[in-house]
């Protein structure tokens, strides 16, 4: 079953594809910041199935800082890009998706 | 040997099975924050079972816990971007979904 | 806040933290290099660097951790991970999507500090919750379903959590029971 990892990465690659388009489509802003997450632990995962499966441990490594940076990366966009882009008060958005 | 491949292969397939529930999550729940209970349970789980499954055909303990420290990293990012981005979501007015009935 | 009641964090020698983080920080740089020994050279410098960033940093004054209470919220928060994935995945799954999601309130008696946002992080990655917001002595948290969790549940994380940092939390301890 040396072949198991390589189909999984291509799995989680179709998985991260059909989760992105969800996540880009919104209808918040918030809903696009789950991408981060969406990196974090997809993206990670792809990583290290390929590593497996290439026989490539540098990948291994990159996982690592896939990790890092998901965190950090996540932590600073909250704190500021979005902060900047905050409407003045009135402007709600509907969190619920209307279909 | 036989029956660390077998179980690495068990793993690895529930692993693909939770992502494959979380992305499910993410496209049916109703609004942000519910799809940051998706993102950030089923997909870590996911994630923890393809770490395990790989840890057992890892060559060494050195490359096993390696393998850990990275699921260890994934797992307090995304604990924190989830917070981070459920509490902006709240700061700007993302009001909950509520559900119908009680 | 009584801070000073609350954070009874054992001062350690200095001697004793630095050769505790020396070894933390060595077998991080043994992992990293996946045992391989002749990368010691730049490990032994990397190391030091860490230790003494840690040390600029993070004064080792950090609360003390208790051995029983990590042991004991390891083993709780790992299998509350894993019935969070379980659960959260069967409600994504079912036929029928019906969920209430709810906020919660959830009034702390961890005091401020590592502990809240131990908690805040740990709560995330439970069944059915996502901490989403912490002001005051308040947690906010998110709940996927109202019938998923009990202030029950959010009070035995926190007493898991009181442990591990060796505190005795005021009056009505939560943490028994609700758990099924």
């Amino acid at each position: 079953m040396t072949d198991l990892p390589l189909a999984l990465a291509l799995f989680l690659l179709a998985n991260l594809a059909v989760a992105l388009w969800r996540v880009l489509r919104g209808p918040t802003q918030a809903d696009r910041m789950l991408v981060a997450v969406l990196f974090g632990t997809t993206g990670v995962a792809i990583l290290l199935l390929l590593a497996e499966a290439q026989g490539v441990p540098a990948l291994v490594d990159a996982a690592l800082v896939f990790a890092l940076l998901a965190a950090i990366a996540g932590a600073a966009f909250s704190v500021r890009a979005w902060r900047q882009s905050t409407r003045p008060d009135g402007a709600k958005e509907r969190a619920h998706d209307p279909d | 040997m036989i029956l660390t491949e077998l179980a690495s292969t068990v793993l690895l397939l529930a692993g693909g099975a939770f992502f494959l529930a979380g992305t499910v999550g993410l496209m049916r729940f109703p609004d942000v924050y519910c799809r940051l209970h998706a993102l950030a349970k089923v997909d870590n789980l996911g994630l923890g079972l393809v770490v395990l499954g790989l840890m057992l055909r890892a060559d060494g303990l050195a490359q096993a816990l390696k393998l850990g420290l990275v699921w260890l990293l994934a797992l307090a990012a995304s604990a924190t971007v989830a917070y981070l981005v459920a509490r902006r979501a709240l700061r700007r007015g993302i009001a909950p979904w509520r559900g119908e009935g009680p | 806040m009584p801070d000073s009641e609350h954070r009874r964090s054992a001062i350690l020698r200095p001697g004793f933290s630095s050769l505790l983080s020396v070894a933390l920080f060595g077998g991080l740089w043994w992992v990293l290099a996946e045992g391989a020994w002749r990368a010691w050279g730049v490990g032994a410098v990397t190391v030091i660097a860490a230790v003494a960033a840690s040390h600029l940093l993070w004064p080792p004054r950090v609360a003390r951790v208790s051995p029983v209470g990590l042991a004991a919220f390891l083993f709780f928060f790992l299998w509350q991970s894993l019935r969070g994935g379980l659960v959260v995945a069967a409600l994504a799954l079912r036929p029928r999507l019906r969920l209430r999601p709810d906020l919660h309130e959830l009034d702390l008696r961890l005091p401020p500090g590592p502990a809240r946002v131990l908690l805040a992080d740990a709560l995330s990655l439970m069944p059915g919750t996502v901490s989403a917001g912490l002001a005051g002595d308040t947690l906010t948290v998110h709940l996927l379903d109202r019938g998923l969790v009990t202030e029950a549940d959010l009070r035995q994380a926190e007493g898991k959590v009181a442990a591990l940092f060796g505190l005795k939390l005021s009056a009505g301890e939560g943490g028994e029971g609700a758990g099924d």
